[in-house]
């Protein structure tokens, strides 16, 4: 049992710590402004196909890693400024459409610039093959996965209450009246706030390239988890985010392994009992956003 | 600034709605003029989905035969336009837009449908409005099987002729232990179920089924359990993205050392999007641009068509282009022919009508089913292509004529009742 159970564990953990990153970066955006972006797997499929151009022009998978994600925050910091931002005092509803539209305009400019069928692109040549854990095999590269996504979660959460700029974003949560009473330029800390979202959406996007497929749409394939995840870790919460990201994961493995067919389901079941049992999720605060 | 209110349950709506949508939406499509004197054919293709590429080159080879038709002066004295919409892979959605291009558009013939669940669906509706419909990609058996009507032609390989031209030669190559990595829905049932006929006939065995659902992304929970049941092959039924995610994740951990792959059909689509460690194996294939063997010997045709598409869209044509351009030259031809668009007249013509086109060798829609009754191919992958090509990936090794692969007239006749009003 013990060698059926184990690789399955593994696999939720990866998977849950993937649907985390992708989760914090929703609830980052979502948490300050109210904004529901729905160009969020877009912005992982372009890091993705950035991460792809730079490595085919000879850059090391390493450099693309940072850089994809950072040329993406260019383009969210744009996006927020021009598109995002006059919708910041109006119902959530009209960002949501917004970035709806948005990720279908950026599904056909993939299509566009990249083409129709899916593009191939692997992990660096030390990371493309499998290590012996005694009791399995297990790719070195989801291995470095759960390492990078670990090392993001801790850097942001140390960035989030160890320094200042991090503190008056959560202060922003709290009351952005208030901070920006104080002389803050909240401008700036939605810009950047957005910014550091796409950021984490970014890594998680160049990372999924090398494990699953890029095409066009593998960004939103990853979407309706991370939703998932922010509702049973709770709204408002980035812990929530986390613990709610590997639930998620192991949810769906440990549901593969016994009921195959019911798999894709299982994440909905759990988000059902949760709500049911504790309708704000998890980790949330009722009433957070007003 | 007064924040906008959002609360958990406001989430969850906006979210829910929102990638419901985002899941759902038709991608942006043009649409052509809408003159009164054009002969309006429909589209119905996965244009959003784990089939979106496969899709497109199906559009493509559409538009390339429309385009052929129209230099010529087009159909019984009028201009053919294509009127395209995304049935999201889903067969729902399919049923409604088959609905709507026959109702609004008003449109003489529906074409398209890469998932055999869709291609039931429109399979369904356009047969109870009198409407043709010529399936150019959806597999499964039941098509042109127990659900086939009169209205509906294939033009793609049934699973049975996939199934029966690669297994036995795939159970040669390899050995009769297959483990089966199987898309859960009417395809992937249908493949299972051909390739356990096969293996009644060698005494082999199923080791281990893993049935994923469509669009699946990790198919880590699924691989791992394969090592335990030993299997000589690795079958890969799943197709378009998955088949990418699928073997990607298969060379991640190892297996592709471990194991042999094959399986009854790959398409050049996903496959181009592996990376080259990952590609490998034995598998059949439908149409290939590049070997005598599928495109047949001095075919100006085919040659023509090839260098059109590469020259037009900067890729090279797949099996699906030449589905779509097979299907439309086909529905064009006849229309003309009869000089009728009513529904039961060109069905009537069409069966059983002997044509060549951009494929090796002469074909026709069996009058007894409405297969179309072509050759299937088996191809060894070159994972870096040729000199000169890195898209040159397969290796074409066998014909199958499509007789010796598909069932015979009595035994369709059994489950087959094509129903003409």
């Amino acid at each position: 049992m013990f060698h059926e159970l184990a690789p399955q564990l593994f696999n939720g953990l990866v998977l849950g710590a993937f649907y985390a990153i992708v989760a914090i970066g929703l609830s980052l955006i979502m948490n300050l402004t109210g904004t529901i972006n729905m160009a969020h797997g877009s912005f992982m499929t372009l890091a993705g196909y950035l991460a792809y151009s730079l490595v085919l022009r000879g850059t090391s998978f390493w450099f693309a890693l940072l850089a994809a994600p950072l040329i993406g925050v260019l383009v969210g910091v744009l996006v927020e400024r021009t598109l995002v931002r006059p919708l910041y005092k109006r119902e959530p509803f009209y960002s949501l459409l917004m970035t709806f539209g948005l990720s279908l305009m950026a599904e056909e400019a993939f299509r566009l610039i990249w083409g129709p069928n899916g593009v191939p692109f692997s992990p660096p040549p030390g990371l493309g093959s499998a290590v012996s854990l005694g009791f399995m095999s297990f790719p070195t590269f989801r291995i470095f996965i759960a390492v990078v996504l670990v090392v993001a979660i801790v850097a942001l959460a140390l960035f989030l209450t160890r320094t200042r700029f991090g503190l008056r974003l959560r202060a922003a949560v709290q009351d952005t009246e208030m901070i920006a009473a104080l002389g803050t330029n909240t401008q700036v800390l939605y810009a950047v706030n957005f910014g550091l979202g796409i950021f984490l959406a970014g890594i998680a996007g160049v990372l999924a390239a090398g494990m699953l497929g890029l095409s066009p749409t593998s960004g939103n394939a990853l979407l309706m988890p991370a939703f998932v995840t922010v509702i049973i870790g709770g709204m408002g919460s980035l812990f929530g985010s986390i613990v709610g990201g590997v639930l998620v994961g192991l949810v769906i493995s440990m549901t593969t392994l016994f009921v195959p067919a019911a798999s894709e389901v299982s994440m909905y079941v759990l988000m059902a009992i949760v709500l049911m049992v504790r309708p704000r999720g998890l980790f949330g605060e009722e009433g957070i956003f007003g | 600034m007064t924040r906008p209110l959002i609360n958990r349950r406001r989430f969850v709506t906006l979210a829910g709605a929102g990638t419901a949508a985002a899941f759902g939406i038709p991608a942006f499509l043009p649409r052509v003029g809408e003159a009164a004197d054009t002969l309006k054919v429909g589209i119905c293709e996965e244009y959003t989905g784990v089939y979106a590429a496969q899709a497109v080159n199906e559009t493509r080879g559409f538009q390339m035969c429309v385009d052929a038709w129209n230099k010529r002066g087009g159909v019984l004295g009028r201009k053919i336009e294509m009127v395209k919409e995304d049935n999201q892979n889903d067969p729902g959605v399919g049923a409604q837009k088959a609905h709507k291009l026959i109702d609004q558009d008003k449109v003489v013939a529906i074409l398209g449908t890469i998932n055999s669940a869709v291609s039931l669906s429109v399979a369904g509706v356009t047969s109870t409005a009198g409407v043709l419909f010529i399936d150019t990609g959806g597999h499964s058996d039941n098509v042109t099987g127990a659900s086939c009507h009169w209205n509906t032609f294939r033009t793609c390989h049934s699973t049975w002729m996939e199934t029966h031209a690669t297994g036995y030669s795939l159970a040669k190559r390899y050995g009769k232990k297959w483990y089966l990595i199987t898309p859960d829905y009417a395809f992937g049932h249908a493949l299972e179920t051909g390739f356990k006929d096969v293996l009644s006939h060698i005494g082999g065995q199923i080791v281990g089924s893993a049935l994923t659902p469509l669009g699946t992304t990790d198919f880590s929970s699924y691989l791992t359990k394969i090592a335990d049941t030993k299997p000589d092959v690795v079958m890969v039924l799943v197709q378009g993205d998955d088949y990418t995610n699928c073997l990607k994740q298969m060379n991640q951990f190892g297996m592709l050392k471990k194991f042999p792959v094959g399986g009854p059909q790959v398409e050049l689509e996903p496959l181009l999007s592996l990376p080259v460690e990952a590609r490998g194996g034995y598998w059949g294939i439908e149409w290939y641009y590049k070997s005598e063997k599928t495109l047949g010997k001095g075919n100006t045709l085919a040659h023509a068509f090839v260098t059109d598409t590469i020259k037009r869209f900067g890729d090279p044509p797949t099996a699906r282009n030449c589905f779509a351009y097979v299907s439309m030259d086909r529905l064009l031809t006849t229309i003309a022919e009869t000089k009728s668009t009513d529904g039961v007249k060109l069905a009537h013509a069409i069966e059983n009508t002997r044509f060549t086109s951009i494929f090796n060798g002469t074909a026709y829609y069996r009058k007894e089913d409405h297969q179309l009754m072509w050759p299937m191919w088996v191809a060894k992958i070159r994972p870096d292509g040729t000199p000169g090509d890195k898209n040159d990936l397969f290796d074409v090794t066998d014909i199958q004529a499509a007789e010796a692969v598909e069932q015979t007239v009595a035994e369709k006749e059994k489950v087959c009742h094509l129903g003409y009003p």
